[in-house]
């Protein structure tokens, strides 16, 4: 009697672990990383002897094609400053410099303090996704070659003028021109009305000394209207040969 | 008595193996920042690879965080959640603010060379217990006297990237 049933028990037990085994096959081959083709990697680990739970949560909204979020008009992302409105004009000098339509336009510069956004090195140094590409953005150009942004009157850091880099590529992504547009100096000019913001302007680098623009800035030199109050506006025409 | 404080990374390495539609559109949206931005470190077009570029010229370094660009959009599409890792309920458990993007390597004419990875760094939690192979952790913000807890196990891609006693 006793063995009879000690027995049964047996088979109790020996039933219910196989559909454990299955479960847990089921689960480790939905977790499983992908591997890579060019470093070494162990893929699931020790997936013999462990039991990895599957993913069971409603699915989520599918994923849709996103921008790159360089792709915005308004660069700002918080940062504070004299707000400007920058208006460039993409001309192509093989077209006698009719505005060159569909011209991709990345802008950056650095922010009232005279820092840029970026991360430097090798590093494991985290970022924050939502500020990582502060004054960082890309606009396509209009049928008459405009792009547009909305940003903030840069700031200055030691060695360097007032400045904006630009990097114009065809509609193909064909890099075009990685230039720099300097800003006007002087008297009633905006660089001296927003006097380098909180910094002043004790060792500013005016553009006869800057490494860049010393050589002459007739083809980099913009156009700035307006005020503190109200705002500034900067327009340029930047040819290139595309 | 909580171990610490721990602020957890997991690598997310995506490439030609990834069969997720997140995963190829970040793949395909980085391949083809990667092919515009290294333009300006290989303006003699003499190489192919990013090893190669980055090998001639180290400024090309930057480009980590230049082809980052077209990975924030796919990131808001997260919520603040990061993907693939489940605590043992199943549930996807750990939120995060701040990231990094890699590329591990590329070839502007070849896609399937192309490999990156993003890692999320999830927000600080507290560590209470290690069972076997799990860690029993909980969201540090909470104050309640019964702590909600997590329990997730070790797995390959997921390290402790910082620990704090205070």
């Amino acid at each position: 009697m006793e063995r009879k049933s000690f027995l049964k028990s047996l088979m109790i037990g020996a039933v219910s672990t196989p559909v454990l085994i299955e479960a847990c096959k089921k689960s480790s081959a939905e977790t499983t990383q992908t591997g890579s083709s060019s470093e070494t990697v162990t893929n699931t680990g020790n997936s013999n002897t462990s039991c990895t739970v599957a993913p069971s949560e409603t699915e989520g909204p599918f994923p849709t094609k996103a921008p790159a979020s360089y792709v915005r008009n308004d660069i700002r992302d918080g940062r504070t400053g004299h707000t400007m409105t920058a208006k460039i004009t993409i001309g192509n000098i093989n077209n006698n410099c009719a505005g060159l339509a569909g011209a991709i336009v990345d802008i950056w510069h650095c922010d009232a303090e005279g820092s840029y956004s970026e991360y430097g090195g090798s590093g494991m140094q985290s970022i924050n996704y939502q500020s990582v590409h502060f004054l960082r953005g890309r606009q396509v150009a209009d049928a008459n070659g405009l792009v547009t942004f909305t940003s903030i009157f840069p700031g200055w850091y030691s060695g360097r003028a007032t400045h904006i880099h630009v990097h114009i590529y065809s509609a193909s992504g064909t890099s075009l021109k990685v230039t720099q547009i300097a800003f006007p100096e002087g008297t009633g000019s905006a660089v001296a009305n927003v006097n380098g913001y909180a910094k002043g302007m004790t060792g500013y680098t005016y553009n006869a000394n800057d490494n860049i623009f010393s050589d002459g800035t007739t083809l980099e030199m913009a156009t700035v209207t307006g005020s503190t109050t109200a705002g500034f506006v900067l327009s340029i025409k930047l040819n290139v040969a595309a | 008595m909580p171990k610490g404080t721990i602020i957890l990374c997991y690598r997310k390495v995506i490439d030609a193996n990834s069969i997720k539609a997140w995963e190829k559109m970040v793949l395909e949206d980085t391949f083809l920042e990667f092919k515009m931005q290294a333009q300006f470190y290989n303006q003699e077009k003499k190489y192919n690879t990013f090893s190669e570029i980055l090998r001639n010229d180290p400024k090309a370094e930057k480009l980590h965080f230049l082809v980052s660009a077209a990975v924030t959009g796919y990131l808001q599409q997260l919520n603040e959640t990061i993907p693939d890792v489940l605590n043992n309920l199943g549930k996807h458990f750990l939120k995060f603010e701040n990231f990094r993007f890699e590329i591990i390597n590329s070839d502007i004419r070849d896609i399937t060379k192309h490999q990156v990875a993003i890692n999320f760094f999830s927000k600080p939690l507290t560590w209470h217990d290690t069972i076997d192979n799990y860690l029993l952790v909980s969201d540090k913000s909470q104050t309640e006297k019964d702590i909600l807890t997590s329990l997730f196990q070790l797995q390959p891609y997921l390290s402790i990237y910082s620990l704090s006693y205070e």
